[in-house]
C-alpha cells in the first residue's frame, strides 16, 4: 500500500509541472498583461510603465519567466503577486484558514444531508416525500449557486437577520472567545447555506440512483430471499456497493476545497482563496494564477488517491498494488 | 461665486507675479477646518471594493491604496492643500512665495508652521521636507509617477533647500506653473523613518500592507491604520500629534476611529449601506432614484454634487491599415456628422437615470480653465449629419447606405471594455443612430485586457468607446494630447506609438494637433493665469471644432450618508470625506 501511495506521488510531480506549465502558457497567450489596467491612465508616463515593467520582470521571455519561477516554486518560493507586491505563498495561506472553514462546513454539510436524503429518498422510491425531495434537488440543481448566494444577500439585506458579506464584525478584536465564535457562526450561515444547498441537491441524487442500481441487484433480492433483516441487508450490503461511486465523487471535492466556492466567496466578501483567485485572473497576476493551480492540481492528485486508499478499504475486489 | 472667487484670486495672481514676487498665501489665511466646531467620540465605517495593495505611497497605484494612505499622510499632512474645489489652501507651510530670478529661475520659498509632531511624536521640520522632495520624490533611484507630474518643461526637476529649521525653499530651472500646487501638494516622508531606507536601497519594499498590524506606519494626517484584516477591514485611529485645530482650540480630529470595509460587489455596497453597516455611501447612477426615494424614512441625505471628472467619448483609428477606412476616419466631416447623430439626451435619460450632463469639451466644467465659450456644440440632429456627409465627399446608394467618393460602402466596427453597463448601452444607441444615416455599425465589447491592447500595440480597431479620468487641472492629459504623446491613440505619432506599428508613410499629423502639442509643452512656463486661460480655451476650440475625441456624457457625482453624520457639501472632486478631520456625529 506505501509502495503504492509512494509511485503515485512520484508520478505525480511531472503530472504537476505539466499542468504549472499549461496554466503559464494559457495566461500569456490571453492577450494583454498585468500592466494593461495602468495603460489608460493619462497620468501614467510611458517612462513608469516602462519602469514596472521591468521591475515585474515582464520584459523577460516568457519561457525565462517560467522556468525561474519553476525553480523558485521547487524550492517553496512561488514569486511575488504584481497586485499586493507580497510573497503569493502568504498571500495563499493567509486566506486558506478562511477558505477551508468555509468549504470543509459545507462539504460537511452537504455529504451527510445528501447521503442521508439521499439513501431515504431510494428507500421511499415514489412516494410522496420521494417526490419532493426530487422537486428539491432538482430546484437547487438548476439554480445557480451564484444567483441562490444573491437571493440568500438580498434576505439578509431586507431583514437584517445576517450581516452584508464578510467573515468577522469589525469589532471582533474586542469579542469574547464565545462571542467571537458566535460571530463567524453568524457571518458563515449564508455563504455555507448557499454553497451546500447546491452539492447536497446533486449529490442526493447521486446516491438515490446508485442505491436504487444496487437494490436491484440479485445479491439484495437473495440475501431478502433468506429472511435477512431489511435493515441488515441495506445498511451491511446495499449501501457498502452504493457507496462506491460516491467515493470517486468526493475525490474530486477534494480538489476544489480551495477553489470551489469563487462566486461565493466574491458574493458575500469571504475573504478566502476564491476571491484571490479570481481577483488575480481578472488582473492577470500571473504568479499569483499559476501558484492557485497548482495547488488544485495537487488537491485533485490527493483526492483522487485518498478516493482510490477509500475505495480499497470499502471494496474488497479492489487491490492497490 | 466660489469659481469667480477663485478667478479672482488667480488674476490678482498675474498682477503681483509681474512684480517678480508673489505672495502666495501668509499668516493671515485661515487652514481648512480652522472655523469647525464639532463634537468628540464615535467613527465611521466606508465601504472599499478592493484592500489596500501598499501603504508605500511612491509604489502604490490605485485609489484602493491611496484612499488608506490619504489618512495617515493626506488631510492636512501636506505643506498646501485643496478644498472641494481645488482651490488652494495653507496647510503645514502658513505662507508661501514665489520669485523669479534674473536667471530665469522659479524660487518657492515655504515657511512651515512650528511646533508639529508626526504620529510617533517626533518633532516636525524643514529636514523632513527637504529630505522628501531631494531623496525621495526626484531621487533617480527611486522611479515613480510623481516624478512625471513635478518635472518642468524641459523634464528637470526641482531641487529644495533648507533655510532654516522652518523655512525651505524649492528651486526650479525655470518658472514651473503648477509648483507650489504639486510640490507643496507631495505628501511629506519622515526622515527620522526613512532616511535609512533611501541608504540602503530598499525604499520600494518598506511599508507593505503588513506595517499596519505591525503599527509601523507614522504620518502628519489625521488617522493612523493600526488594523487589517485581509478582504474584511482596515481599522485607522486618531493621530494623537494631528497638529490642526477647531475654531475652540480644541485638537481635530473629532472621529475617534475610520473603517474601511471592504465590500467587492457594488451590489454588496448598496445593501450594506441599507443595512446600516456603512454610513456614507457613493450612488450609484442605477440605484440613485431608488436611494433617494427612502432618504426620508431611512434619515439619510442624499444629493448630487455637479458632473465628475471623468470623460468618456468615441474614437476612430486614423491609422488603419485600410486606406479606405483610414480615409473616413480622418475625414472631418465623417466625425462632426457622427457627432450630430448622438443622442446625448438618450444617453443621459435611459443610461444614467436623468442623473448627467451632456459633456462637449476635454475639459472638465470643474475646472477654472473650462471656456463653455470656446466651444463648438454639436446638438442631436441627423439632417445637419446628412449634410456634414455631403460636405464630406459622401452620398448613398439607391438602398440608403452611406458610400464614400469611391463607392465604397461604409461600415465599421465599434467595440468597447464587455461588462460596462454605461459604455454598452451608449455603442447600442450610436449604432442604432448611426444605421439612420445608412452606416452599418457592428457592435462587439470587448474583455478590458484585449481592448487596450488593440487601441494602444495594434492598428487592428476601427472605433471605440472609452473613458478616461479627468482632472481639474488640463495640463494632466498632456499623455493623451501631446503629439508624441503615449496615449494620442487615435493619431500615434510612428515614434511614440507603443508597439511601432504606425508606418511613417502613412502618418499624418494636422496644423491644429502641432498646435495642441505647443499648448501643453508651453502652458506650464507661463505663470500669468489669464494667458493660460487663454490657450486652454483654444485647447478647447480646436478640439471641439475638429474632434478627435467625440465626447458623450457625463454622470453627476451621486452620495448618500447618514443624515447625522455632519458632512459638508460633497463635490466630484473632494468627495464626501474632503472634510474628514472635523467630520462628527451630530448625535
Amino acid at each position: 500500500m506505501l509502495k503504492y501511495i509512494a509511485r503515485r506521488l512520484v508520478i505525480a510531480i511531472p503530472e504537476l509541472i505539466v499542468i504549472s506549465f499549461l496554466v503559464f502558457m494559457i495566461m500569456e497567450a490571453a492577450p494583454g498583461d498585468f500592466l494593461d489596467q495602468y495603460k489608460l491612465d493619462p497620468s501614467m508616463s510611458k517612462e513608469t510603465l516602462e519602469a514596472m515593467k521591468k521591475e515585474l520582470g515582464l520584459d523577460q521571455h516568457p519561457l525565462v519567466r517560467y522556468f525561474k519561477w519553476l525553480s523558485g516554486a521547487i524550492r517553496g518560493n512561488f514569486g511575488y503577486s504584481f497586485y499586493y507586491r507580497r510573497p503569493v505563498s502568504k498571500l495563499i495561506w493567509e486566506r486558506v484558514a478562511a477558505t477551508l472553514s468555509l468549504s470543509l462546513t459545507s462539504l460537511a454539510g452537504s455529504w451527510i444531508l445528501g447521503i442521508a436524503l439521499g439513501t431515504f429518498s431510494a428507500l421511499k422510491k415514489y412516494s410522496l416525500v420521494d417526490k419532493l425531495l426530487t422537486v428539491f434537488a432538482f430546484s437547487f440543481i438548476a439554480v445557480p449557486s451564484f444567483f441562490l448566494g444573491l437571493l440568500l444577500l438580498y434576505l439578509a439585506a431586507r431583514t437584517g437577520w445576517f450581516p452584508i458579506g464578510g467573515m468577522i464584525s469589525i469589532d471582533h478584536n474586542t469579542m469574547t472567545a464565545w462571542q467571537k465564535f458566535k460571530d463567524l457562526l453568524w457571518h458563515m450561515t449564508l455563504p455555507a447555506t448557499a454553497l451546500t444547498l447546491g452539492s447536497m441537491a446533486s449529490l442526493m441524487r447521486y446516491m438515490r440512483g446508485s442505491l436504487l442500481d444496487v437494490l436491484n441487484e440479485d445479491y439484495v433480492t437473495f440475501a431478502r430471499a433468506k429472511g435477512m433483516p431489511e435493515r441488515i441487508v441495506i445498511f451491511k450490503h446495499a449501501m457498502r456497493n452504493a457507496i462506491n461511486p460516491m467515493i470517486t465523487f468526493l475525490g474530486f471535492s477534494i480538489s476544489g476545497i480551495l477553489g470551489g466556492s469563487l462566486f461565493i466567496e466574491n458574493i458575500f466578501a469571504w475573504p478566502g482563496m476564491g476571491r484571490l483567485i479570481y481577483q488575480a485572473l481578472i488582473q492577470k497576476d500571473l504568479y499569483l494564477v499559476i501558484t492557485s493551480g497548482l495547488i488544485s492540481a495537487v488537491l485533485l492528485v490527493i483526492g483522487n488517491l485518498v478516493a482510490d486508499i477509500l475505495l480499497a478499504l470499502v471494496d474488497p475486489r479492489v487491490r492497490l498494488t | 461665486m466660489k469659481r469667480f472667487l477663485f478667478i479672482a484670486v488667480l488674476l490678482s495672481a498675474v498682477v503681483l507675479f509681474a512684480a517678480e514676487k508673489y505672495v502666495w498665501f501668509d499668516e493671515n489665511t485661515p487652514y481648512l477646518g480652522s472655523d469647525a466646531t464639532g463634537k468628540y467620540g464615535g467613527g465611521i465605517v466606508v465601504a472599499t471594493l478592493s484592500g489596500p495593495r501598499t501603504m508605500n505611497y511612491i509604489v502604490a497605484k490605485e485609489t484602493s491604496s491611496t484612499d488608506v494612505i490619504a489618512l495617515f499622510m493626506g488631510y492636512g499632512g501636506t505643506l498646501v492643500e485643496l478644498d472641494n474645489y481645488a482651490r488652494l489652501h495653507p496647510c503645514i507651510a502658513k505662507r508661501c512665495e514665489v520669485e523669479l530670478t534674473d536667471e530665469g529661475k522659479m524660487i518657492v520659498t515655504f515657511w512651515l508652521r512650528e511646533g508639529i509632531r508626526w504620529s510617533d511624536g517626533h518633532p516636525f521640520t524643514a529636514d523632513d521636507f527637504v529630505f522628501t522632495v531631494n531623496d525621495v520624490y526626484c531621487n533617480p533611484d527611486i522611479p515613480s509617477s510623481t516624478q512625471d507630474v513635478i518635472k518642468d518643461s524641459q523634464g528637470r526637476l526641482p531641487r529644495a533647500e533648507k533655510i532654516d529649521d522652518y523655512t525651505v525653499r524649492v528651486i526650479y530651472e525655470e518658472p514651473f506653473r503648477l509648483a507650489v500646487r504639486y510640490i507643496g501638494g507631495l505628501y511629506i516622508w519622515p526622515k527620522h523613518i526613512a532616511e535609512q531606507w533611501v541608504k540602503d536601497g530598499t525604499f520600494r519594499e518598506k511599508w507593505t500592507v503588513e506595517a499596519i498590524n505591525n503599527k509601523e506606519l507614522v504620518g502628519l494626517g489625521p488617522f493612523i491604520p493600526v488594523e487589517y484584516v485581509p478582504d474584511q477591514y482596515i481599522r485607522a485611529v486618531r493621530n494623537p500629534y494631528y497638529w490642526k485645530k477647531d475654531a475652540k482650540g480644541n485638537q481635530l480630529p473629532y472621529l475617534d476611529e475610520f473603517v474601511f470595509k471592504i465590500l467587492p460587489d457594488l451590489n454588496a455596497i448598496k445593501l450594506a449601506f441599507e443595512n446600516g453597516e456603512i454610513d456614507i455611501y457613493g450612488v450609484t447612477a442605477q440605484f440613485y432614484p431608488e436611494i433617494k426615494a427612502k432618504a426620508k424614512e431611512k434619515n439619510w441625505v442624499v444629493g448630487t454634487g455637479g458632473p465628475t471628472y471623468g470623460t468618456t467619448f468615441i474614437t476612430f483609428n486614423w491609422n488603419h491599415n485600410d486606406p479606405v477606412k483610414r480615409s473616413w476616419f480622418r475625414n472631418e466631416y465623417f466625425r462632426k456628422a457622427v457627432a450630430y447623430a448622438m443622442d446625448k439626451e438618450a444617453m443621459i435619460d435611459t443610461l444614467l437615470a436623468g442623473l448627467g450632463v451632456a459633456q462637449w469639451g476635454p475639459v472638465s466644467v470643474l475646472s477654472p480653465f473650462y471656456n463653455e465659450d470656446a466651444l463648438r456644440k454639436y446638438p442631436y440632429d441627423l439632417d445637419y449629419a446628412r449634410m456634414m456627409l455631403q460636405l464630406g465627399g459622401f452620398s448613398w446608394d439607391k438602398d440608403g447606405n452611406l458610400i464614400d467618393a469611391q463607392g465604397n460602402k461604409v461600415e465599421f466596427i465599434l467595440s468597447t471594455n464587455a461588462g460596462n453597463i454605461v459604455r454598452e448601452g451608449m455603442c447600442n444607441i450610436i449604432r442604432d443612430e448611426l444605421a439612420k444615416l445608412g452606416i452599418k455599425v457592428t457592435f462587439v465589447p470587448l474583455d478590458f485586457n484585449l481592448l487596450v491592447n488593440k487601441m494602444l500595440n495594434t492598428t487592428d480597431w476601427e472605433a471605440i468607446v472609452i473613458g478616461l479620468t479627468g482632472s481639474d487641472e488640463p495640463q494632466g492629459g498632456r499623455n493623451v494630447w501631446a503629439q508624441k504623446g503615449t496615449l494620442h491613440f487615435w493619431n500615434f505619432h510612428p515614434d511614440a506609438a507603443p508597439g511601432k506599428q504606425i508606418k511613417p508613410e502613412i502618418y499624418e499629423a494636422p496644423d491644429w494637433e502641432l498646435e495642441i502639442d505647443r499648448i501643453f509643452a508651453e502652458n506650464v512656463k507661463i505663470l500669468d493665469q489669464k494667458k493660460v486661460y487663454e490657450l486652454f480655451s483654444r485647447f478647447q476650440e480646436l478640439v471641439s471644432e475638429h474632434l478627435p475625441l467625440i465626447y458623450t456624457v457625463q454622470q453627476l457625482y451621486l452620495y448618500a450618508h447618514k443624515a447625522d453624520l455632519n458632512i459638508i457639501e460633497p463635490t466630484a472632486f473632494g468627495g464626501m470625506l474632503w472634510t474628514l478631520p472635523w467630520i462628527y456625529w451630530k448625535k
